[in-house]
């Protein structure tokens, strides 16, 4: 930690103080596997931004991934940086602060997803967010088949994910069943 | 008070047996002498200016079909007569909804407000086409208008957000409207049995109607979030107005796939700020709005309130008439003293 002078926490409008210095909360989604989080957390340290705490979310759904909470000093100008060297890095800064950033959508689609060029489907909504988790089931080639993904997306870009939806769900007749 | 039955049927004699079964108890807690003055259905009429036997009316109507046949008081007489020329207070509109026309329950409202009349109703129809023509004919014959049984049956919803949520902004509402749908998708999920095989069993159960397309396509529940929209949202709004999507694609295998996921799938009926819309949607399993069988749900979003979330039953003759009943003693509560 930076210096020696007493410890002083403050909890005001929801922006953290230490040492009167502004500390700023990442919650990121992290892939489950080992050496994941060092992989995050080594960036923002060569950066010269400390990191006070991490904490894990467990309470949060994870559906293999998981949350976690990285507590950093305010890197100022620098925290652009921060963002954007991490999701270089592919990976997921879910909120900064209490603003949510992106969230995790689920969505079920029935139809014929593979027949109806199902990688097009996946590159058509990536251009508003990132699919990962994709799960098919063909019960028969001649019946409607389903699908399950999750789709992480910037909240600021929902609507338009639900346009293109809404577009591709009247080209291929497919059903998009939304969690939102 | 005195009060017109109009239709007779399910909920018609639901509430002739609730005000028969309540008769003591709304006379000792709330002083209110109700008197049924006449019933009409498709045959004609019963009418006493000074109340009918329900008994009588009940028993004439399961044994000839015809509340006509009523013993010296049943008339051929038109509905709209009998609204015009009979001294009531108020009309009880239980005619069957029609979500195209919305007749002949319209014309049944607007001729008992003409004639000094209040109106309460379950009746969708009207409601979900003509509800501001219908406000402004309450307002222009200062008359009270009361459709709690018409969203959700029993489960208190309009006169929650009216009254006891008062003060509120009621932002956002959302749930499930229709029992039909929540029932099929239950069993499906439970049972993993396709969706043609649980709508024939719902249809010989009697829980399903005959003809389901209303439910089914989820224009029933349209019509439910249109009256919710312009009844407590403010909103200028109509059945066309509402995206629409069924339930009829779902398969057991989507909700299989919703369940790897941690959700189930519910017809949901929704309208805030800027949606207005009736489509499956994914429910989290421990969502409170996971509610099973045939039950209907609303989760209404207030500014001060935050969320506010209510179970109960969607349909049934008994549990129906028990919101007709709290719509006809607050109407005596309104106006006892005038
Ligand atoms: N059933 C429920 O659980 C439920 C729940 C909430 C709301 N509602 C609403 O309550 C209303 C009544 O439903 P219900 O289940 O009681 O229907 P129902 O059993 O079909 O009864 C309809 C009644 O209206 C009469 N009627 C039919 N067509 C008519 C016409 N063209 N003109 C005049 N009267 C006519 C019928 O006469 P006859 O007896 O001579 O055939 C019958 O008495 C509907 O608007 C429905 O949407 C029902």
């Amino acid at each position: 930690m930076k210096n020696n002078k007493k410890q002083k926490y403050n909890n005001f409008n929801k922006t953290l103080y230490y040492y009167g210095e502004n500390m700023i909360t990442l919650d990121l989604e992290l892939k489950d596997i080992p050496g994941e989080l060092i992989r995050a957390l080594t960036p923002i340290s060569n950066m010269g931004v400390n990191i006070f705490s991490v904490i894990h979310l467990r309470e949060k759904k994870t559906d293999g991934r998981v949350p976690v909470r990285v507590v950093i000093s305010d890197a100022g100008n620098r925290l652009n940086e921060v963002i954007n060297k991490l999701e270089e890095m592919d990976i997921i800064i879910t909120k900064v602060n209490e603003t949510t950033r992106k969230t995790d959508i689920d969505i079920v689609v029935v139809g014929h997803v593979v027949d109806t060029d199902v990688r097009d489907t996946i590159d058509r909504l990536n251009k508003y967010g990132l699919v990962v988790d994709l799960d098919l089931s063909m019960p028969d080639p001649f019946k409607e088949s389903s699908a399950r993904m999750k789709v992480i997306i910037e909240t600021d870009k929902l609507d338009d994910l639900c346009k293109e939806l809404d577009k591709i769900s009247e080209e291929k007749n497919l059903l998009f069943i939304k969690s939102f | 008070m005195k009060v017109i039955l109009v239709g007779f049927g399910v909920i018609g004699k639901g509430v002739v047996k609730v005000i028969d079964k309540k008769k003591n108890h709304l006379k000792s807690k709330y002083g209110l002498d109700l008197k049924i003055v006449a019933i009409c259905d498709r045959s004609g009429a019963a009418i006493d200016e000074n109340g009918l036997d329900l008994k009588t009316a009940l028993k004439v109507k399961e044994e000839t079909g015809k509340i006509s046949n009523y013993p010296e008081k049943g008339k051929n007489m038109s509905i709209v007569d009998v609204i015009k020329t009979v001294d009531a207070d108020a009309i009880v509109e239980a005619t069957p909804t029609n979500i195209e026309t919305g007749e002949p329950a319209k014309t049944h409202m607007i001729e008992a407000f003409k004639n000094g009349k209040h109106v309460i109703t379950a009746n969708k129809g009207p409601l979900a086409l003509y509800f501001n023509e219908l406000t402004s004919y309450a307002e222009k014959y200062n008359k009270i208008f009361r459709y709690e049984a018409s969203v959700g049956g029993a489960m208190p919803i309009i006169n929650l957000a009216k009254e006891t949520l008062a003060g509120n902004e009621i932002t956002e509402i959302k749930g499930i409207l229709n029992g039909t749908t929540n029932y099929i998708l239950t069993k499906m999920e439970k049972e993993k049995l396709d969706f043609d095989t649980v709508l024939k069993e719902a249809q010989e159960l009697g829980i399903a109607e005959t003809n389901p397309h209303q439910d089914i396509s989820g224009l029933d529940t349209a019509a439910k979030i249109v009256i919710l929209a312009n009844s407590i949202m403010n909103k200028n709004v109509s059945i066309k107005d509402v995206k629409l999507e069924g339930i009829t694609r779902i398969t057991p295998e989507a909700l299989t796939m919703a369940n790897k996921s941690g959700y189930t799938i519910k017809l949901i009926g929704e309208v805030s700020e800027n949606k207005l819309e009736v489509g499956p949607k994914l429910i989290p399993i421990d969502d409170p709005m996971n509610v099973k069988g045939s039950l209907n749900v609303a989760m209404l979003n207030t500014d001060l309130a935050k969320e506010v979330v209510v179970v109960g039953r969607g349909a049934g003759d008994i549990e129906t008439s028990s919101a007709i009943l709290s719509d006809i003693i607050s109407v005596y509560l309104r106006t006892k003293n005038e």
